[in-house]
């Protein structure tokens, strides 16, 4: 497979740029934390960092590793050696992106060297999942501490109600709410167990505190985008995501978000856009390919900019009282369940961020984005390997129809390149934007 | 058989048959036929609520395309071939939906389905994934839940009594299931496994009275049976959703018999009995949660996990297991290896069949089939 032409990204902003020198400083320090010994947990999107923070624990995301491995182009190879251990093509390139390093890391007794941190994922201690989304989280850390690291695991199950119950019944919510708040309660439960310590209420407090602020600064950031020209483009919003994993609840991600929002800000006062001449506006579905987020620069060379992204958007962050930190955990959680409601996503009844909507119905939700955010079309990228977030495109593609907005669904991975043709690629996206053209003329006669 | 000769198009099949036999049943009764997908749901509740509980299953190989309208190519194709059937109004004879959340793709499939194809009554049945005792908690609290909705559906309350009446009823067929299991252990099994299978395929149709006349009948024939063949080579299959008999059917030409099996629709319901509580919902927690065996709970890690299923493989003497799972089944085959490495581990050979739920090539699968069955043989 040659390289894509798409392979290197460029980022807008001095803020995200500026996370070239931030996370290595981040990482040494975790690096050294590491050859200490302290005890390491590898964990999920749905564990809540802060609670980690609390325990003051050492942790790293597989997910995150996954899209680091991707973008450096070494996904592959991990991919390839999980299917020779027996993993299908088929399954979630994440996954197999772990399974492959982790055995080549118990061959070697080391992180093998073309992992894309210095000394890689470490060993970890324990696995703390989350059922947050899909299936496959389920059996990922089952099958890493059965066939690599024999560690005790630990895996949050958030159930959300399906779209047809009313989840403002308090029978319904509390039936929901016990669920959720007794799960926390293992998960706590667990965590002293494993680390030895108790849990310090006060310190997760202040730890949420920090990092609501933040996301606080994130969710007013995305609704700059609104403007005319948009300020700020997807290759700034993706990386930007990663301190929310790490380092969401210190000062330093307080700092981070603040600063890009006041950049953003800014660029909107000055009128600077991603782009010189903006010709589409465009919203995001699905996970990037984060092989080639180079992309997102192409379609910004022919005009076309994305205002807003589906996925790792918390934007809608909710306010909550955070007296009881461990209730504020819980609600924050029920606070996304209802969000989809109102959305009417029908088709995730898992707790997903509000905005994976894969599967969005009867809500007036996408009318709104569309208008909110002055959109001319949508664009979706169908992962094979992540059905789970992808699943509803077909649907949303159907509702976006009704309102008349363009939409283009293409096929590919978030970490395996294998599917990926430029050629191909290229072709669809130039008949897309051939077809916003059309639409647009068509609306301006 | 010749490479390409479709295999599944010996017809009748299970599907076709219990199809035609539920809309005769609904015509005879005038009670609502309750379809349901997965098995967290206990039918059991559905008939106490006076309809009837219908375990609805797919067309292997036949044409998905009409899916497409609603959803993404890329998900599990037996899902895909029942939305495909449901757009064509293939499941007119149902009057209501349950969906149990099981796997991503069983419950994604509620809400496409009820959104473009709605019914007069539709229930998601939601399911935690692991047992613990919270979990089991809130199947519980779950189980009421959808208890009440029925009773709104169907206009009569479901009494305890009622309850506990149908699960007697449902553990008496599940005795019969057994004992017919049974025969399967001799030397020569009286009963092969592509019929156990449309037998069992029955069970989730028709009326337990119907139901337990075929099971005794397959009984009675199953023990006259006396081995005149010599011993051939056992088989255990284990995997994704095995709603038709054709690789059943297929091993046994290969010169196998299929003596076992861990698969949805077969021994995983029948295997063992409700358990009589004084709260009934106790029992039916105990059995559609916490023993049903499906990848998709989580059980921990180790592979103690399969303990069940070497100790299945050892009751039934089976000389090999053949995993068959179907394109995008998440739950197995994120299994398989483990598994793989462990019935290695524990002498006992295995042979994959990955498949678009269509038995196709069919050739291509025979031959696979035959190499393993002589390698074991
Ligand atoms: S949501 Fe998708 S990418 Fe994430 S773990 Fe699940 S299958 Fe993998
Ligand atoms: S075959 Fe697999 S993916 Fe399909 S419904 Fe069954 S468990 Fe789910």
């Amino acid at each position: 497979m040659s390289q894509s032409e798409m392979s290197r990204a460029k980022r807008h902003l001095e803020t995200t740029a500026r996370m070239k020198e931030m996370l290595p400083r981040f990482f040494m320090r975790m690096m050294e934390r590491r050859f200490s010994n302290e005890p390491l947990a590898w964990c999920m999107v749905g564990v809540p960092p802060e609670l980690l923070k609390a325990f003051d624990l050492l942790f790293e995301w597989p997910e995150n590793f996954g899209t680091m491995c991707a973008s450096r182009l070494v996904a592959p190879r991990f991919i390839e050696v999980a299917e020779g251990d027996g993993y299908s093509p088929e399954l979630c390139s994440y996954v197999t992106n772990t399974m492959g390093y982790c055995k080549l890391f118990k061959e070697k007794g080391e992180a093998p060297e073309e992992s894309p941190l210095p000394g890689g994922m470490g060993t970890p201690a324990m696995l703390l999942g989350s059922g947050f989304i899909c299936e496959p989280r389920w059996k990922w850390f089952q099958s890493v501490a059965t066939r690599f690291f024999d560690v005790p695991v630990y895996s949050t199950d958030p159930l959300a109600p399906p779209w047809d119950v009313d989840p403002t019944d308090p029978r319904i919510a509390e039936h929901y709410l016990t669920l959720l708040r007794e799960d926390l309660a293992g998960q706590i439960e667990f965590l002293e167990k494993q680390t030895g310590k108790k849990l310090d209420i006060d310190a997760l407090r202040e730890i949420m505190a920090l990092s609501h602020q933040a996301l606080a600064y994130w969710r007013d950031t995305l609704a700059l985008r609104r403007a005319i020209p948009s300020p700020m483009g997807s290759t700034d919003y993706f990386h930007a995501i990663i301190p929310q994993m790490y380092l969401v609840g210190d000062q330093e991600a307080v700092d981070f978000y603040r600063e890009m929002y006041e950049e953003v800000k800014n660029r909107v006062e000055r009128g600077v856009g991603v782009v010189e001449e903006e010709k589409y506006r465009l919203i995001w579905f699905g996970l990037p390919p984060w092989f080639n987020m180079g992309i997102f620069n192409y379609l910004e060379s022919h005009g076309a900019v994305f205002a807003y992204e589906s996925t790792y958007n918390v934007g809608d962050y909710f306010e909550v009282d955070l007296s009881d930190p461990l209730e504020a955990l819980v609600r924050r959680t029920w606070q996304r369940a209802l969000k989809m409601h109102e959305f009417g996503a029908e088709a995730m009844p898992e707790l997903c961020n509000p905005a994976v909507f894969g599967g969005f119905v009867g809500s007036n939700l996408l009318e709104e984005l569309t208008r909110d955010f002055s959109l001319t079309g949508a664009m979706m990228h169908l992962t094979r390997s992540c059905r789970a977030v992808s699943f509803g495109e077909v649907h949303t593609r159907n509702r976006f129809a009704q309102i008349g907005l363009p939409s283009l669904i293409f096929e590919s991975d978030m970490a395996d390149p294998r599917l990926w043709s430029d050629a191909q690629i290229k072709t669809r996206l130039h008949a897309f934007l051939e077809t916003m053209d059309k639409v647009q003329k068509g609306v301006n006669k | 058989m010749p490479a390409g000769k479709k295999v599944n198009t010996k017809q009748p099949r299970a599907t076709n048959l219990n199809e035609e036999e539920i809309r005769r049943i609904k015509t005879d009764t005038g009670k609502p036929v309750i379809g349901y997908l997965c098995c967290f749901a206990p039918p059991e509740i559905i008939s106490a609520a006076g309809a009837i509980p219908y375990r609805i299953t797919g067309l292997p190989g036949e044409d998905n395309s009409a899916a497409d309208a609603y959803t993404e190519p890329y998900g599990c194709t037996y899902v895909r071939n029942i939305l495909a059937r449901a757009t064509r109004g293939e499941f007119d004879f149902i009057d209501g939906l349950v969906i149990s959340h099981s796997c991503d793709m069983v419950q994604r499939l509620y809400g496409i389905w009820t959104y473009y194809h709605p019914l007069p009554y539709s229930y998601l049945f939601n399911v935690p994934h692991q047992v613990s005792p919270w979990a089991q908690r809130f199947y519980k609290r779950e189980l009421g839940f959808f208890k009440e909705s029925l009773e709104q559906f169907t206009g009569r309350v479901v009494s305890p009594e009622a309850l506990v009446e149908e699960i007697g009823i449902s553990n008496q067929s599940r005795t019969l299931v057994r004992k017919l299991y049974e025969q399967r252990k001799k030397l020569l099994p009286g009963i092969s496994g592509s019929e156990m299978l449309n037998l069992l395929m029955a069970g989730g149709t028709l009326p337990a009275k119907a139901f337990q006349a075929k099971l005794k009948e397959a009984l009675l024939k199953a023990e006259a049976a006396h081995g005149q063949e010599s011993a051939k080579p056992r088989i255990l299959i284990w995997g994704s959703i095995m709603d038709d008999n054709a690789l059943f059917r297929m091993v046994e030409e290969a010169g196998a018999v299929v003596v076992a099996d861990d698969t949805c629709i077969g021994f995983r319901v029948w295997e063992k009995d409700v358990p009589q509580t004084v709260d009934p919902y106790d029992g039916l927690t105990e059995h559609y949660f916490v023993n049903f065996q499906c990848p998709r709970t989580d059980r921990g890690p180790g592979s103690k996990r399969f303990d069940y299923l070497v100790e299945r493989a050892h009751e039934y003497k089976a000389d090999g297991i053949i995993g068959y799972v179907i394109s995008f089944c998440d739950p197995h085959k994120l299994d398989y290896p483990d598994l793989r490495d462990y019935l290695k581990a524990e002498g006992l050979p295995m042979l994959l069949i990955d498949d678009n739920y269509s038995f196709e090539p069919a050739g291509a699968i025979e031959t696979r089939l035959q190499a393993f069955v002589e390698m074991i043989g």
